[in-house]
């Protein structure tokens, strides 16, 4: 039989990619932001362009701050990563079901979640809730 | 389960922070499997009671809930 190493250290990125990933979140939103107050003249398609890039970037500096390592990787920070992505992931089947409902009762108060918003939330709760409780841990 | 860390440590004089070194986790680790919140790996355990020329059953023990 096979002996498996349950230990193995999960798969992360090297411990620099939080600093790439904080500097590609602060670029993306200094970019949407400076293009809304200087009030460019653009079309409708080159503004949704905009919009389209800077939150993919925002998600992927998101996504880099999350995946890499902290300085010290133990069993206690990988069961607190499990812990944070369950949480996570209730957390998302709870938005993409309240939303609607939310829509429904106040009559179109909020628009429909896009795959963006809500992986973006998804990623924000993770870095809260990990964070959180590596700090009471 | 209950454990003897605390005492172990304090028996050779060392810090959490020396034992974390030695076991190669984090001190917050050690200080978390002290306070009884997080309970190691079979693992870490024998790491832990290797560092302190020990058995495992010296250090955890097991609880009547457990």
């Amino acid at each position: 039989m096979e002996n498996v190493n349950y230990t193995k250290e999960p798969v992360l990125l090297p411990g620099y990619f939080k600093m790439i990933g904080i500097v590609v979140m602060i670029v993306a939103f200094a970019v949407a932001i400076s293009f809304k107050s200087m009030n460019v003249a653009m079309g409708i398609e080159q503004k949704e362009l905009l919009r389209e890039l800077t939150m993919n970037a925002f998600i992927l500096g998101l996504l880099f701050l999350v995946t890499s390592r902290d300085k010290v990787e133990d069993e206690l920070t990988l069961l607190i990563r499990l812990k944070s992505m369950s949480w996570t992931f209730v957390w998302a089947v709870f938005l993409v079901i309240v939303t609607p409902i939310i829509d429904l009762l106040f009559d179109d108060a909020i628009e429909p979640l896009s795959g963006q918003q809500v992986v973006g939330s998804m990623l924000c709760g993770y870095f809260i809730m990990y964070n959180w409780q590596k700090r009471n841990r | 389960m209950k454990n003897t860390l605390k005492v172990e440590r304090a028996k050779l004089d060392w810090t959490q922070q020396q034992l974390a070194d030695k076991v190669g986790v984090s001190r917050q680790t050690i200080n978390s499997i002290e306070a009884e919140r997080y309970v190691p790996s079979t693992v870490l355990a024998l790491k832990i009671a290797k560092a302190f020329k020990t058995t495992v059953n010296e250090i955890f023990v097991l609880e009547k809930g457990d």
